[in-house]
Formats: structure tokens, C-alpha cells, sequence
């Protein structure tokens, strides 16, 4: 079985079924077209976009309905073509894609982590293919704070 | 800010290459048409805001610190 390097989790195993192509990369990262999602126990919800072709390269992202619960991603006719989504109709978040935001665990202005519900990451879960799409249309934001709880020690 | 009105049609200039056309104006959507030498980047806004926004996501983030933050949300949305 191939062994992927991550930035986060050491030399993992992965399967070709696996793999995610992004055609267009990610703005900033256009030549990085092959990514995994991976998951940790320890860091649930988080889920973590790995490049296959640079170990260094992992985006942090949390399902954008976890952050935002009412969140409508507006795919445009471009949008859907590039993902071989079906025309004609918006696609359902958890059923046709996965739709989730890229964090910045201190990206808010006090240090607190923020997520760009702007520009979600959205993968075409049946074909694998996967961009950025900019909701350039929308009041959302790039840094949205993310609430949180208070730390709680899982030992206890 | 330099402030200047225009309807679909008419067009300004930026220095001696750059020509700006408003090709068509409907509800809030404005349609521009853009000469300007191939040097010249051009670029939505957002294009460029979610460019610098992902390089500074992608920066390395200490295991300490996602789990942590992975333990702050679960205390929110309890999984």
C-alpha cells in the first residue's frame, strides 16, 4: 500500500481510491492537484486537506454546516461544470458535495481561530474533483469567528 | 478614491494602455470589458484576497495547537 508523508500525522497509508483532484489547484497553490482528506481521532471535527505532491502543503478545514448550520453554497453554471456536477440544480451539501471551510486557527484579530466561509472548499464527492469556490455574491466572510466552548479535559 | 460616472457604453482610460469599458449595467451587476497589456495582472478582488488568505492558512500550525482547538469545538457542538 503507497505511503503518503503528512504535515501533521507522520507517513500514513493511503489507496489511489483515496485521492481527490483539484484540476485549477487552490489560489496560491495552482500546481497542487492531488490531495487526501484525512481524519484524526484526536482532532475531531477538524478534517485536514494533505497534498499528495507536497508534504509540507495541508490546509486545516471544518465542515462548513458545523460552523454554520443554514450555509447555502451558490454554485454558479461554470462552478458546476468544473466539479461534473449535475446542471441546472444547487447540489446538497452531505449528499452531492462536501463543502467546508479552510481554518486559521489564529486568524481573528484577538488570536481566536476563524474560518473562511467565503471561499469553502467543495468536492464533488461521487467524481472525487474538488475547488475553491469564491461566493463572491455573498455577505459571507474570509475570517469568520469560529465560536467556541470552553477547553474541557477529555481524560477527566 | 477617484469617483467618476459612466453608463453602459462609454468607457475611461488608466495612463496610455489600460481602457476600461462599461459593456452593460443590469440590477447591481456591472459588466466591464478591459484592454490592457498582457504585463498587466488582472484579477477579481476576492481572487486575490482568497489567494493571500490561503497562503497564510497554509502556514504551519504546532500539534498542540490543533488539538486544542479540536477539543474547544467539541465542547461546542458535543459530538
Amino acid at each position: 500500500m503507497p505511503q503518503i508523508r503528512t504535515a501533521y500525522f507522520g507517513e500514513l497509508d493511503y489507496t489511489e481510491g483515496t485521492i481527490f483532484h483539484f484540476p485549477y489547484g487552490l489560489p496560491g497553490f495552482e500546481n497542487e492537484h492531488a490531495f487526501v482528506f484525512l481524519q484524526q481521532p484526536h482532532t475531531q471535527p477538524l478534517l485536514f486537506l494533505q497534498s499528495l505532491g507536497d508534504p509540507r502543503l495541508c490546509f486545516i478545514l471544518l465542515p462548513i454546516l458545523v460552523i454554520e448550520p443554514n450555509y447555502a453554497a451558490n454554485l454558479d453554471p461554470d462552478d458546476l461544470a468544473a466539479l461534473h456536477l449535475a446542471p441546472g440544480r444547487q447540489p446538497v451539501i452531505g449528499q452531492d458535495i462536501l463543502c467546508a471551510a479552510i481554518v486559521r486557527p489564529g486568524g481573528g484579530e484577538s488570536g481566536e481561530p476563524t474560518a473562511n466561509l467565503m471561499a469553502p472548499v467543495i468536492v464533488n464527492l461521487k467524481e472525487q474533483i474538488g475547488m475553491q469556490v469564491i461566493q463572491s455574491d455573498s455577505s459571507y466572510s474570509y475570517r469568520h469567528p469560529i465560536p467556541i466552548g470552553k477547553e474541557v479535559n477529555l481524560c477527566s | 478614491m477617484l469617483v467618476m460616472k459612466r453608463r453602459a457604453g462609454e468607457s475611461f482610460v488608466i495612463g496610455d494602455e489600460i481602457e476600461i469599458e462599461v459593456l452593460e449595467v443590469a440590477g447591481s451587476r456591472v459588466k466591464l470589458g478591459i484592454v490592457a497589456p498582457d504585463s498587466v495582472a488582472i484579477v477579481r478582488k476576492e481572487a486575490r484576497v482568497t489567494r493571500e488568505e490561503n497562503i497564510t492558512a497554509a502556514l504551519p500550525v504546532p500539534p498542540d495547537t490543533l488539538a486544542a482547538l479540536a477539543r474547544r469545538l467539541l465542547t461546542k457542538h458535543s459530538y
